[in-house]
């Protein structure tokens, strides 16, 4: 907030009745606009909007669903994304907001809703794995209407009994992905394999990590050798040396969210800590960068589909999940955003389409079994802990 | 004749034009990238001119959303903390009375509150007292620390105003109310106008207090702030500069002299106002 | 029924300073002063941000141990900036004080327009202007001046962006029209008048700045820099888009503490804290002043 002072004196005086009359149209139009605004609160649809009747079920109202950006089969040029197509399939309106940017953030927007009791505007909406099972722990979420989601059988045997959500009845997995390293092999100069490899001194400055806490310091820590898939505050001390070492030294440049997508553009970045499928995207535009899972491991997580406890489109939303898990519907989600998959078959399904076929040998969006050795989940964390690894991961990322 | 301040001239002439050009180096940038076709998401590097973003200035329906939602904030933010100043102001010209120190005191205040602190306690005031954090809320937010700023430009430009007119006026019998209305309303419009404008910027650009107090809504900086992780579309550099543009606008409006001008602290060169 | 003033009864005036008055306490004093038993409270959940009281001494210590050394750098780098903002600014009031003439308040005007656009806005535009590939950095690498400039400790491995540097300069940038207003309302005191006749008293220039101009300007100048020191102590967005990951200031600590930790209490005791310094600086500061050193329009 700029508080800045304005200059203390008017040159000229204007005759009374005109400044009246100025006034009086500056006061009208003050007064007027929000009515007219007004109409256009609840505006914005976001992509793939074209709502035909509105559905049956618990509320009257379109589903409302909020997801992360650039996470869905988009429509462009006359040609209908997931979210149409699944209003014209089912007749249901969506709106579909792209507003998820980070689950701390997200989080704190609806924790002082959920704990008084209020219901949150969404329907459904898509988070991250740990994000999930601490709503799952604080009570916060509706059990899905699973018996609505016979696609569910499409799901893949590894997204079973997943640790966040052992019981299966709070989230459903939305796309999987992998956190390893991206690089510009031009800024870079060489291939790098490593976690060692972004503490080189040659990339001094150049070098981003996440302040996604369980990506950052689960790598370090599977590069220390620590098991992360029951990860403690003791084992992490050599992670969060390191990390604040190289922070000291001027290692790295910045700690970043999404936006080091275009720092690795750009050239900001000679190498980061980044997820599979925004770096596949990328790949397409500047074949120069490449992801790799280190060679002590990479982590694997998910974002999953959740419905906040009060939601009033229960049914809608079973339909909407049933819908993504149809395989070819999953298909087409995958092959817009390069994710893995949580649904068997899709490999198949883009194999057989000439446009996608090189997707489906994408070791990225289909790691294999050797690749999937190497990849661990980052494991359940009690509240104490939780708290622990936040604070000092704050203190390093400054916020 | 050693020395005389003209010979130093030059110098800080030349300092001032480098001054204001490092002012609106950022301004004229968002000017020109307005007009920029940027390749991918981000808007930050030259690629080639168009005219295609002024022609759709509402292609980005998020954005549009947010700068909507900033504007309805910001108008109503306004409104409510100069009529709330206003009144303020106007009676501490009318009527001097012991408490005026501590008024004014308390007006001060919010000025010395950096924007962090004041965002931590209303968060706490509202969490406490069990309001939901929307609109309302930021409302409130707004219109609080709006309401110095009001209360004080009108302070200024009533402090040397000449109550004549009005003394005039209730001797040929007008009451209070009419007087007020007819003749002091219209005397304090360029006052109001200022006050309303200086408001209205700061409730739109406000940033820090909005994240902590407004819940869910997306306002115009918080999209902004947002960009930078998913896409930053010459659109934020067209709508800001049809604020900038509007701004200008009425800035020039509300300094024109009217009657109610702040022409107590003038340096005796400029003539005093005529009566 | 005679003078206009005292046709306004005081029931009036109260009338009219009430609903102001009513804002101020509750929005304002009500909840300041709430946070003093906040910071001696603890969380009633792991996320909530609902508390009880308790007198949790510890809650001060902790904070102050943990964060003592952010604030003293956040205030020595808003000392910085604000003095950085200084320099550019006084020379630019004397200009348009003593050489304005009728311009003054055209050339007042500019300055502060530039600040009507969003903060957030005027960041992109600077994360445009300074950017590795952009065309400041563009234009130095052509003049040869990124090696001096990178000893002097202006560049960081050859770039602007997300270094300390661009976090001071962000800052002053924003403290400009804090100086430069009320400098120009005080220096316009002194009169061209003044000026003139240390000159028919054969006194050069920088005589008759340092024993002229610079201490009858000092009252408008407390002032100005008491205003604009507090929200850059507290700025939040400088640090996050211009800065490094060693930049962050107290400002990114708060909201940090507060939005993605929950931990409110101990966030109240550091903003107690930060507030009680700045309460020290501003009572200090603005001694000199009057409220007409107040740059309002």
């Amino acid at each position: 907030m700029p508080r800045f002072p304005l200059p203390p004196e008017p040159p000229r005086r204007l005759p009374r009745r005109t400044v009246l009359r100025r006034l009086a149209l500056s006061a009208g139009g003050a007064l007027a606009l929000p009515g007219l605004l007004a109409c256009g609160r609840d505006g914005g649809r976001g992509r793939g909007s074209g709502a035909t009747g509105g559905g049956g079920g618990e509320g009257k109202g379109p589903l409302v669903i909020s997801n992360w950006p650039l996470y869905i089969d988009p429509s462009r040029e006359g040609v209908p994304g997931s979210v149409e197509r699944f209003e014209r399939a089912t007749g249901i309106a969506v709106r579909y907001s792209e507003d998820q940017n980070d689950a701390a953030a997200f989080f704190a927007k609806i924790q002082p809703e959920l704990e008084a009791g209020r219901t949150l505007p969404q329907d459904l909406f898509v988070t991250t794995y740990w994000m999930a099972q601490r709503l799952i722990d604080l009570g916060w979420l509706e059990p899905l209407p699973l018996a609505e989601v016979p696609n569910r059988r499409h799901l893949n045997a590894e997204l079973r009994k997943p640790s966040w959500d052992p019981s299966e009845r709070f989230s459903l997995p939305w796309q999987s992905g992998i956190s390893g390293i991206a690089y510009n092999l031009e800024a870079t100069g060489r291939e790098l394999q490593d976690v060692d490899d972004l503490f080189d001194p040659k990339l001094r400055g150049r070098v981003g990590f996440l302040t996604e806490m369980r990506d950052s310091i689960g790598l370090l820590m599977l590069a220390d050798g620590q098991d992360i898939r029951r990860p403690t505050y003791g084992a992490a001390e050599g992670a969060f040396r390191r990390l604040e070492q190289a922070k000291a030294d001027g290692q790295i440049r910045a700690f970043t969210g999404n936006d080091y997508q275009d720092d690795l553009l750009s050239g900001n970045f000679a190498a980061c800590v980044a997820w599979s499928g925004d770096v596949a995207q990328l790949a397409l535009e500047q074949p120069k960068l490449r992801f790799v899972v280190p060679r002590s491991g990479g982590l694997l997580w998910a974002d999953v589909m959740v419905m906040p406890r009060g939601a009033r489109h229960r049914r809608e939303a079973a339909a909407w999940m049933n819908f993504v898990y149809d395989p070819p519907e999953a298909a087409r989600i995958a092959a817009a955003v390069h994710y893995i998959s949580p649904v068997q078959g899709v490999q198949t399904i883009l194999a057989a389409d000439p446009a996608t076929a090189r997707l489906s040998a994408s070791p990225l969006l289909f790691p294999d079994a050797a690749m999937r050795e190497r990849l661990q989940v980052f494991g359940p964390l009690s509240a104490g802990e939780e708290a622990r690894f936040d604070e000092r991961f704050a203190t390093i990322v400054g916020a | 004749m050693s020395g005389s301040p003209r010979r130093a001239i030059p110098w800080l002439a030349l300092w001032a034009v480098a001054v204001y050009a490092l002012l609106f180096a950022p301004i004229l940038v968002i000017v020109l990238f307005s007009f920029n076709a940027p390749q991918g998401r981000f808007n930050l590097l030259w690629q080639g001119f168009t005219l295609a973003n002024w022609l759709h200035p509402l292609a980005v329906p998020e954005l549009v959303q947010a700068f909507v939602s900033s504007l309805r904030l910001a108008l109503a933010a306004a409104a409510l903390a100069t009529v709330l100043g206003g009144g303020m102001a106007l009676a501490l010209a009318r009527r001097r009375r012991r408490a005026d120190g501590w008024i004014e005191l308390l007006l001060v205040l919010p000025l010395t509150s950096p924007e962090i602190v004041l965002g931590t306690a209303l968060l706490s005031l509202f969490v406490q007292a069990d309001v939901p954090m929307g609109f309302g809320t930021l409302l409130l937010s707004h219109s609080l620390f709006c309401l110095s700023y009001a209360a004080l430009t009108l302070q200024a430009r009533l402090s040397g105003f000449d109550w004549s007119l009005e003394e005039a006026a209730e001797d040929l019998g007008a009451s209070p109310l009419q007087t007020f209305l007819r003749v002091t309303l219209p005397r304090l419009a360029p006052g109001l106008l200022a006050a309303l404008l200086l408001s209205f910027s700061l409730s739109f650009d406000d940033y820090v207090v909005t994240l902590f107090t407004g819940g869910a809504t997306l306002t115009f900086p918080l999209y902004i702030a947002g960009s930078f992780q998913r896409e930053i579309p010459p659109q934020i550099h067209v709508l800001s500069t049809l604020v900038l543009a509007l701004s200008l606008a009425l800035l020039a409006l509300s300094l024109r002299r009217g009657p109610g001008a702040p022409g107590a602290q003038e340096a005796p060169e400029n003539p005093p106002p005529l009566r | 029924m005679s003078g206009s003033r005292r046709s306004w009864g005081p029931e009036v005036s109260w009338l009219l300073l009430a609903p102001g008055l009513a804002w101020l306490l509750g929005l304002f004093v009500l909840p300041l002063l709430g946070l003093l038993p906040l910071s001696l409270a603890e969380p009633l959940g792991r996320f909530s941000l609902r508390f009880r009281f308790t007198g949790r001494i510890d809650n001060y210590s902790e904070v102050l141990q943990h964060y003592g050394p952010l604030l003293l750098r956040s205030l020595l780098v808003a000392g910085l900036a604000t003095a950085l903002a200084l320099l550019i600014s006084y020379p630019l009031a004397c200009f348009i004080a003593f050489r304005g003439g009728r311009w003054r308040p055209l050339l007042t005007g500019l300055v502060v327009i530039p600040f009507f656009t969003a903060s957030l806005v005027r960041m992109i535009g600077w994360t445009t202007l300074l950017a590795d590939r952009g065309p400041l950095l563009g234009l130095l690498r052509g003049l040869g001046l990124v090696m001096p400039l990178e000893v002097l400790g202006l560049l960081h491995d050859g770039r602007l962006l997300n270094t300390t540097p661009a976090v001071v300069g962000g800052l002053a940038y924003n403290a400009v029209p804090f100086l430069v207003l009320p400098l120009v309302v005080t220096l316009q005191r002194v009169g061209v008048s003044l000026l003139e006749a240390a000159a028919d008293l054969q006194a050069g220039p920088w005589i008759t700045l340092r024993r002229v101009i610079w201490p009858l300007s000092k009252p408008g100048l407390a002032a100005g820099l008491t205003l604009s020191l507090v929200p850059t102590v507290g700025d939040v967005i400088n640090p996050q888009m211009l800065g490094g990951p060693n930049d962050r200031l107290i400002g990114n600590a708060l909201q940090n503490l507060v939005l993605v930790q929950r931990q409110l209490p101990r966030s109240a005791a550091l903003t107690v804290v930060l507030m009680a310094l700045l309460a020290l600086l501003v009572l200090f500061g603005l001694r000199g002043g009057s409220r007409d050193d107040l740059p309002l329009p």
